[in-house]
């Protein structure tokens, strides 16, 4: 008996371990994906209940109306061009964009966070109840900008972010579309306007990811940048070649680098290289970094959902391995991940999380809610920042990046083209940032199916960078 | 000699009135709403039920009274729910709830008078897998996957809750007898049945509360470690044997990969908690009969929908008193049999909980088992009541052996 008391006793801690992992797993989920559940489409409740509300403003970050309700209708800003480089970012109450901000911030936009005083005062006087405005971070004039820069016909996403902050001012998605006129033809269209590319399409980063590898390489490799590599322009990996841009096997036409530093691989992106050092520093160690800036991680933001990038951990043969190296097989990554990264280059290694919402403002003027920076996560070392922040200025100055150049201003960035299916049909990304104090902006530019990085994005981010030096500095 | 205080019938009867009271006032306000008189009535009906299940009792025999009180507030909370969701499904059970009273009245009685469980042990072994086999016999059709269901006439009950009862005793009674193999054995053919009409959950329940009486009656890290293996190994075999399970999974690492199909129950049910906040949307408020099989797999969602996530909490703290009040009594019973008794009752319920709450809030993938006490299901209900009833049998059974003592001792005996 005395034996059966005591394992009855232990028993006890297990069958109370149960209910503290019920509690502690609830509060957990419900305080970290609660407000997305809230925010879904699938919420009907959530819909009943804003019949009988006047849903608040929406702002940009000087005031500019992006969205307000006038005599129960849903108005957006005056400008068609605001409208539509906003469409992506701010949404509609319908739910054609998923998560913009008019279904993802309902809880303040329809005064869910209302308290059960300001109900009923609500109700004394008889006013219908009016939801929280809603100050974003996002600027209505880059954003217009930024939108008359990009490749018309083309689709393709651009973001625009404050690295220091995290703050985003442009968030935008190609085609976009109109808010206040959708027809058949935006709804049918098989460029899909309605999906947010900047955040929920995740494509192969390309070269851009480069980055990533130049930054395992400088953290594992003593020597890394005196280390001296062989590019013949024909890398066998198993039983297939590793080329460059630009190689043609079949017309006998080859780039080759021949040998060069890692500065030198990274300035030109040099497929050849990178692979080599993929294979050298072996699959979990470059994984390792790439985790370390937010692959494989579920971005729980407060105010963004994004899609989670992903670093592939399955079917690692040599050739996936090496292709890695340089940005392409079964990775993927949402544009605005990759402009996360090169803001935590910019940032000393500091991943900033990204921010939509400055500020929450009720009905009678009471503050409900006030942006202040949050770090993200530690990505990289910070010595391991500042060399990958002259590897990206040298890029700009004299490798594949020099259109991104503007006079007087130090643009540092990595250009990136990558395969969607053959050689011919690559996407052309920019990712970079302005490396001045009173201008701490990061961006990153992808045109799909367009060309080159080099040629086609670095252009735009060339003409951003000037208008944020010109008017936001 | 332990010198317990006995406690004070004025605070058992103000918790029994202040739980009454809440009833009435839920009950009433529903009438007030829906100006509806049989609700009235229920508000009449259901604290009268409550009353004669945890004041009555304890004055027919010596009984715990805040487990009846916890058990009788879960029950009536139940009742509340439904009915409030769909009066048809309310007054049903509180149909049940007043035959769950009476039985389990007749289980603390059982346990608390019979001594010799040899015949009737031999008697339900026999039984249950008799019972059990009967669904599949019976070829009766798929409800959600499982062939669980016994059909006569236009009645129809699951046998596994009731051989949930028999499972209990018969495996304190073999393991008290120190028949390991036997239990084992006949654990293994009840569960084979219940894996044969794809009754998962309950097949899991099963394994995890004779797994739990186990480690109490040998405490042998061997036996439990092979457990495991077995569990996970028919574990990964079910997963690949059946379809409904693949999809299950499936569903639980990602119900947002299809929220309008497959993902549809739980997103709902996730959805309809979120919508509760912390003080909820208030009674009658709530739209969570949107969430399919609201009234048996996702009735705690709709109690925290309708109350918010503090009262689930507090919901959560009574199944977990309920728990630690059934191992008390396990720790304080006088022979192996009662003792495995009260300690098997208190894992079916919390494992049960667990089991299902766990499926609704995401923690593991969803199993079609009833939340004890609250679901709506009349053998469910009934069994579970019985559960309580076995545990306040061995309860009584402690009192009586304690008063014993003391007389005992007050005769000058001596105390082994």
């Amino acid at each position: 008996m005395k034996k059966l008391r005591r394992n009855i006793r232990a028993l006890t801690f297990f069958l109370c371990g149960l209910f503290v992992l019920l509690a502690a797993y609830g509060a957990y989920s419900l305080s970290t994906s609660g407000g997305r559940w809230f925010a879904s489409s699938a919420n009907t409740y959530a819909r009943a209940r804003r019949q009988g509300v006047i849903a608040g403003d929406i702002l940009d970050k000087n005031g500019v109306v992006l969205a307000t309700t006038r005599d129960g209708e849903r108005v957006y800003a005056g400008d068609e061009a605001v409208r539509r480089a906003v469409a992506h970012a701010v949404g509609m109450p319908s739910g054609n964009v998923s998560n913009g901000v008019e279904t993802f911030m309902a809880s303040y936009l329809y005064g869910f966070n209302m308290s059960f005083l300001e109900r009923l005062s609500c109700a004394v006087k008889g006013e219908p109840r009016q939801g929280d405005a809603v100050q974003l971070t996002l600027d209505s004039a880059i954003s217009r900008y930024a939108a008359s820069r990009f490749p018309a016909g083309k689709a393709g996403a651009v973001v625009v972010m404050n690295y220091k902050t995290g703050e985003v001012l442009a968030l935008q998605s190609f085609p976009n579309f109109d808010p206040m006129n959708i027809t058949a033809q935006v709804r049918n269209d098989p460029q899909t306007p309605f999906l947010n590319r900047a955040t929920q399409s995740l494509k192969a980063p390309g070269s851009t990811f480069k980055i990533v590898t130049a930054a395992a390489a400088l953290e594992n490799f003593p020597d890394a940048e005196t280390r001296a590599y062989q590019c013949t322009g024909q890398l066998q990996v198993g039983d297939r070649v590793i080329t460059d841009a630009g190689t043609d096997l079949a017309a006998g036409q080859i780039t080759r680098h021949g040998q060069l530093t890692l500065r030198r691989a990274f300035q030109v992106s040099c497929n050849n290289t990178f692979a080599q050092i993929a294979l050298n520093l072996t699959d979990p160690t470059l994984r390792r970094t790439a985790e370390n800036m937010g692959f494989n991680d579920n971005f729980l933001f407060r105010d963004l959902v994004v899609e989670n990038s992903s670093y592939p951990t399955q079917n690692r043969t040599d050739r996936e391995i090496a292709w890695t190296g340089a940005g392409q097989s079964a990775l993927t990554a949402t544009p605005m991940h990759m402009c996360l990264i090169a803001s935590a280059v910019a940032n000393d290694g500091v991943m900033m999380e990204p921010a939509l919402l400055q500020r929450a403002t009720a009905q009678n003027g009471k503050t409900r809610y006030v942006f202040s920076p949050r770090v993200y996560r530690r990505a990289m070392k910070a010595e391991t920042a500042a060399t990958l922040k002259e590897y990206m200025r040298s890029v700009v100055t004299s490798g594949t990046g020099t259109q991104a150049a503007v006079a007087g201003a130090n643009v540092c960035g990595k250009t990136g083209s990558a395969e969607i299916d053959t050689q011919e049909n690559t996407n052309a990304w920019f990712v970079g940032f302005l490396d001045e104090a009173d201008a701490p902006y990061a961006l990153a530019i992808v045109v799909e199916d367009a060309g080159g990085g080099g040629s086609v994005a670095a252009p735009i981010a060339r003409d951003i960078f000037n208008w944020l030096l010109e008017n936001d500095r | 000699m332990k010198n317990r205080k006995k406690r004070r019938p004025g605070s058992a009867a103000a918790l029994i009135s202040a739980v009454m009271l809440f009833f009435f006032l839920a009950f009433l306000l529903l009438a007030i709403k829906e100006m509806s008189l049989q609700c009235f009535m229920m508000a009449l009906v259901v604290p009268g039920i409550i009353f004669v299940g945890s004041a009555g009792i304890p004055k027919l025999f010596p009984a715990d009274r805040l487990l009846l009180s916890l058990t009788n507030f879960l029950c009536a909370l139940g009742v509340l729910v439904l009915y409030r969701l769909s009066p048809e499904r309310g007054l049903a059970q509180a149909v049940n709830y007043g035959v769950g009273v009476v039985c389990m009245i007749l289980c603390t009685l059982l346990v608390r008078y019979l001594s010799d469980w040899k015949l009737p042990a031999a008697l339900m072994l026999l039984g249950s897998v008799l019972l059990l086999a009967l669904p599949l016999l019976m070829r009766a059709e798929e409800r959600n996957g499982a062939r669980n269901w016994v059909y006569i006439g236009s009645y129809s009950f699951q046998p596994s809750e009731i051989v949930k009862l028999a499972l209990l005793l018969c495996i304190a009674y073999l393991l008290s007898n120190r028949k390991v193999i036997v239990s084992i054995a006949f654990a293994g053919v009840c569960l084979l049945c219940l894996m044969l009409q794809k009754d998962l959950g309950t097949a899991l329940l099963y394994y995890a509360v004779t797994l739990v009486m186990l480690y109490a009656a040998t405490g042998s890290h061997l036996l439990i470690g092979a457990g495991l293996a077995g569990g996970a190994g028919a574990a990964v075999m079910g997963y690949q044997m059946f379809a409904h399970v693949k999809k299950r999974v499936a569903i639980w690492l990602n119900p947002w990969a299809d929220v309008e199909g497959d993902g549809y129950q739980l997103v709902q049910g996730l959805i309809a908690m979120v919508n509760g906040g912390a003080w909820g949307v208030g009674l009658g408020l709530g739209n969570a009969s949107v969430i399919p099989y609201y009234y048996n797999d996702f009735i705690f969602a709709v109690v925290v929908h309708e109350f918010g996530w503090i009262f689930g909490l507090i919901v959560l703290a009574m199944y977990a008193f309920i728990v630690i009040r059934g191992v008390m009594i396990a720790r304080r019973a006088r022979t192996a049999f009662h003792a495995l008794l009260a300690v098997g009752c208190a894992a079916l319920i919390a494992l049960q909980t667990f089991v299902i709450i766990g499926g609704n809030i995401k923690l593991i993938p969803l199993t079609g088992v009833t939340l004890p006490f609250i679901s709506y299901g009349g053998t469910s209900l009934v069994s579970s009541l019985c559960i309580i009833g076995l545990l306040q049998g061995v309860a009584s059974r402690n009192e009586a052996d304690v008063s014993e003592d003391r007389e005992l001792a007050m005769q000058g005996g001596d105390l082994k």
